[in-house]
């Protein structure tokens, strides 16, 4: 089957779905790759580097249409890009298929199958094929970039012989992934990053970054990111009054201002009101990365750069990635032969359209004459993030209660071991003549020391404590010494030979304590 | 000489050795105190030799110090890697004399009981001591004396065969005969018998019968203990030896005895319960021996084991700011201490920070591997216990397994089918690099697949101990 990529209808877009680099992997799959002439001019790869890399080069849009099996564009297709499309084909691209319904129904009448790589789901096996991130990746970088071009100060904090210069603030609103590629960015820049995120988990990415993560005094519960795929969800209005209130409080401090806030399938929602961008101070500089959504800001002109009268600019171009077009078309290129990977099970060249892969029904918009938009939920859960156990925090009055009932446990414990005890100690002395009560006493008491003492010993004087006790138990000595003078020569004997080797021991065992010892210094 | 004095002296010594085992508690005061505890064990014996009931002066005076020059030679020769053996011989022999000294009780006993009334008067000595017993006491006697006599050859013989495992005389792996602890148990049934039977006789022939019974069990119950469990044994034995003194300090009516008795024998208890705790297992599943089977399907091992070379290693170290050393019982086996005490050495010299791990069962011998880095003047401030230093190894550049393995073996935590489910652990896997220095790619004692060496942040660094850290160490200036 042949794969091809036409060059971008849309002015301005200077992307390109196939690379080279791309174009050689797919070719490993067993696809022949066709693209049409100038296509990726723009990215910086000529017809010739197409060549090369085995591509054959078409010379206009109709042919490539005709010849290839499969479509791979960046931007969602035109009506007449639509028209030009067959039954059986697969087309695949960024679609958005909840603004481009009516696009969608006619892809589906045509008869082609529709992959929109912005329907990925967001689950770990996919994230190889995740077109938005990779692409949102460049957008947050960029937008950093743009923004220092339009800012007049440095990002970092100087003390220079010609004055001191503050650092900026940078303050980036919603934490996905184009907001911690701006974070990352901006830190590195050497700007003080804010960012705030409706979603507090990421709190911990945030400051992983560098940035200081910006919280609200607001107490609900916040709906878990993972059930929604990863992506934010809409907050009530209470949250959104008291998230605004934050922001009007940070504007008159931020140089500059980085929105990234987009719930999927809306509208984005209005974060940096009028009044905000009117108390901030001249030459500061917002970016809207949520533009092409109707922005975060209202005051934002989708593809445009405006000055407000306070001297605040606002950028609101859409075409971020498209601004680094090498960059940019390398990683989408890779996220479409990744895609291609999934869908050519076989290496053979051949298209397996399997509905049942979580990935590929649910990036599956058209397929087979039929609208499949929007796709069941995936199987498998998106980013397996559990929630944390709270651990409840003990009020006073509980730890007390959890105090005293260990310490009556305790106390339990002891007088039941105690009782047990003296009630033993009691009945030997019922049965034993007083003689050996006497002895009886020295040696409970001894143990008790002995047990006492030898909790205080350090870990690390095992081996020593060891070696003094084996000294020290050679004390059986003494029973020898007692019995040799009495007796029968047998016995004189043992106890000859008892003494000996308790002699070995005492020496030995002392000796060897004080050698080691002797070995423990401090440095 | 007096009674009183004799006493008094017991006294003096007696306190001095609780002072001996307190002053442990810190380096530097136990320096002061195994003083303690010489001038104490020398007061006792001259008070015994000078007090009543003892005999012979010149004998006994040559039989020690024909034993001291022994005693001498052996601590001053021997290797501090093999202070396990050491000690556990030493316990054999504390064990046989207690055996010896029981016996004589009894040949003594029955000697003093044939006597007449007047024949008792003139006995002095040991005999006179027993010739005053009434019969209840001679009842209780002979309890105490068969009951030091039996602890005394368990432990004679449990510390021989203990003593072999671990100088590797003796297979190390658990081994029983066939019947397995039911012998042991048939072997203390009869024992029992034994009692009643010599309570009631006093005759010699069931004291005979019941030493063979307790020397078997001695053999038999440390045979069918892996070499992994020895930090347990060497403890234990060290807790009976105390336990026979003990007794056969009732059956002399001896204080002294009896007090330094139950003195090592809680310590040796106290030890085997420290030492159970950090493996996670009980005390009695430790002496029935061996790991029980795998309570189900443990968890697959994923991944593959990295090796790296002495370069790789050298990098890594020249690069990291803090490091963390787990030394085991490989590093006592190949000798390697002085190289790693070096290699700390230079590391420190650079700036870096240098801290050793340990847990409480690494090697064979409570504490042993605190000793071996003593040896090799590693300064003991750098060297900390498990509970001070698991916590930090998340901050650690570099971890560097040395010979051990099931103490830092994540299954532990991770995979509650697996045999060692619970034990506490080393957390080394925390840190962002770890090294392991390892002979081959076989398992540990207990025969348990250590993930650790399969985890992304591992790297094998396989060959001999020595060998490789001498290899390390021509890297690193």
């Amino acid at each position: 089957m042949k794969i091809g990529t036409p060059k971008e209808v849309m002015k301005g877009e200077a992307r390109v779905a196939m690379t080279p680099d791309s174009a050689r992997q797919l070719q490993k799959l067993g696809y022949d790759c066709i693209i049409e002439s100038g296509a990726g001019d723009a990215a910086g790869y000529s017809d010739e580097t197409y060549k090369e890399a085995g591509v054959e080069v078409v010379k206009t849009a109709a042919a490539l249409w005709k010849a290839a099996d499969v479509v791979a564009k960046v931007r969602p297709p035109t009506e007449a890009e639509i028209k030009k499309s067959r039954e059986g084909q697969l087309l695949i691209s960024f679609f958005y298929p909840a603004q481009n319904e009516k696009l969608m129904q006619q892809a589906a009448d045509k008869g082609a199958s529709v992959i929109a790589m912005d329907m990925v789901p967001r689950i770990s096996r996919a994230q190889k094929m995740d077109a938005l991130s990779s692409m949102a990746n460049i957008a947050g970088y960029r937008a950093v970039i743009e923004a220092g071009n339009n800012f007049g100060r440095f990002f970092t904090g100087q003390v220079t012989a010609a004055g001191k210069v503050p650092p900026a603030k940078v303050l980036v609103v919603g934490a996905g992934v184009a907001g911690l590629a701006a974070i990352g960015t901006s830190t590195s820049l050497g700007a003080i990053t804010y960012a705030f995120d409706v979603r507090p988990e990421v709190a911990e990415q945030v400051e992983s970054m560098g940035a200081e993560f910006v919280f609200l005094d607001f107490e609900e519960e916040q709906q878990d990111g993972a059930a929604t795929g990863g992506y934010a969800s809409v907050s009530s209005p209470e949250f959104a009054a008291a998230q605004l209130a934050k922001f009007r409080e940070l504007a008159p401090e931020m140089d500059i201002v980085i929105t990234t806030a987009l719930i999927p399938n809306r509208e984005a929602p209005e974060l940096w009101t009028k009044d905000m961008v009117e108390s901030m101070k001249p030459g500061s500089v917002i970016v809207d990365l949520a533009a092409e959504k109707g922005g975060n800001c209202k005051m934002t002109v989708m593809d445009e750069k405006i000055v407000t009268d306070n001297g605040v600019t606002i950028i609101g171009y859409t075409d971020f990635p498209s601004r680094m077009a090498t960059q940019s078309s390398n990683l989408y290129a890779t996220n479409i032969r990744h895609m291609m990977t999934d869908l050519t099970p076989e290496k053979d060249g051949q298209v397996v359209h399997n509905m049942e892969d979580d990935v590929i029904r649910g990036a599956t918009i058209a397929h087979e004459k039929a609208v499949t938009f929007p796709p069941p939920p995936p199987k498998v859960q998106a980013i397996a993030a559990k929630p944390k156990e709270k651990v409840k925090e003990l009020t006073p009055e509980e730890k007390k209660q959890q105090e005293l009932d260990a310490f009556k446990a305790q106390t339990k414990q002891q007088v039941t071991l105690l009782a047990v005890g003296g009630a033993l100690v009691l009945g030997a002395g019922l049965v034993a003549p007083a003689s050996f009560m006497q002895h009886f006493i020295v040696f409970v008491l001894a143990v008790f020391v002995g047990f006492q003492v030898i909790w205080g010993v350090a870990h690390s004087l095992h081996t020593p404590l060891m070696a003094i006790t084996n000294a020290i138990s050679s004390i059986i000595i003494l029973g020898a010494l007692m019995q040799i003078g009495s007796g029968s020569y047998l016995v004189i004997l043992l106890a000859a030979l008892s003494v000996f080797m308790a002699g070995v021991n005492i020496f030995g065992g002392f000796l060897v304590t004080r050698r080691m010892l002797a070995m423990f210094q401090k440095s | 000489m007096e009674f009183g004095f004799t006493t008094a002296a017991y006294v003096v010594a007696a306190v001095l050795f609780i002072l001996a085992l307190g002053g442990l508690s810190g380096q530097e005061s136990a320096k002061r105190a195994v003083w303690y505890g010489i001038v104490g064990m020398a007061l006792a014996v001259a008070a015994t030799l000078v007090g009543p009931g003892s005999g012979y002066w010149l004998l006994s005076i040559i039989l020690i110090a024909g034993g001291g020059v022994i005693g001498y030679q052996l601590a001053t020769r021997v290797q501090m890697t093999q202070m396990p053996e050491l000690v556990a011989a030493m316990h054999s022999l504390v064990g046989l004399a207690a055996v010896f000294v029981g016996f004589i009780a009894h040949i003594e006993l029955g000697r003093v009981m044939a006597m007449d009334d007047s024949a008792k008067k003139a006995l002095e000595g040991f005999a006179a001591l027993l010739a005053k017993k009434d019969s209840v006491e001679i009842a209780i006697l002979r309890v105490e004396l068969f009951l030091g006599v039996f602890i005394g050859a368990v432990t004679f013989t449990g510390s021989v065969i203990a003593y072999g495992k671990l100088a590797g005389k003796v297979d190390t792996s658990a081994k029983k005969l066939p019947g397995g602890h039911i012998l042991n148990a048939g072997a203390a049934a009869l024992s029992v018998l034994c009692l009643i039977w010599y309570f009631n006789t006093g005759g010699v022939f069931p004291l005979i019968l019941m030493t063979a019974a307790a020397l078997f069990i001695g053999y038999h119950l440390i045979m069918g203990i892996g070499g992994a469990d020895m930090p347990v044994v060497v403890s234990m034995l060290n807790s009976y030896s105390g336990w026979a003194a003990a007794a056969i300090g009732f059956s002399l009516g001896n204080d002294l005895l009896i007090v330094v008795g139950a003195l090592v024998g809680s310590s040796g208890a106290i030890l085997s319960y420290i030492m159970c705790k950090a493996m996670n297992r009980s005390f009695i599943s430790v002496i029935l021996g061996g790991f029980g089977g795998p309570a189900g399907e443990q968890m697959a091992v994923e991944g593959e084991q990295v090796a790296i070379d002495a370069d790789g290693v050298a990098t890594a170290l020249d690069e990291a700011d803090s490091v963390i050393i787990i030394p085991g019982y490989g590093m006592a086996v190949a000798q390697a201490q002085q190289n790693v005490a070096e290699l700390t050495r230079r590391l420190r010299a650079k700036g870096k920070e240098v801290r050793f791990a340990i847990h409480p069962v690494a090697g064979r011998l409570p504490g042993h591997m605190n000793v071996l880095l003593a040896e090799a003047k590693v300064p003991y401030d750098i060297v900390l216990e498990m509970d001070e230093i698991n916590d930090d190894f998340p901050d650690t550049d570099v971890a560097i397994v040395i010979g051990s393995n099931d103490i830092v073996n994540p299954a532990a935590q991770d995979d509650p089918n697996s045999p060692i489910a619970g034990m506490p652990v080393l957390e080394c896997w925390k840190a962002k690099q770890v090294f392991v220095s390892k002979r081959g790619q076989g398992t540990g004692y207990s025969g348990i697949e250590n993930p650790l060496f399969f985890k992304e942040n591992t790297r094998m660094f396989y060959g001999d101990a020595k060998k490789s850290l001498e290899d390390l160490l021509t890297r690193i200036t």
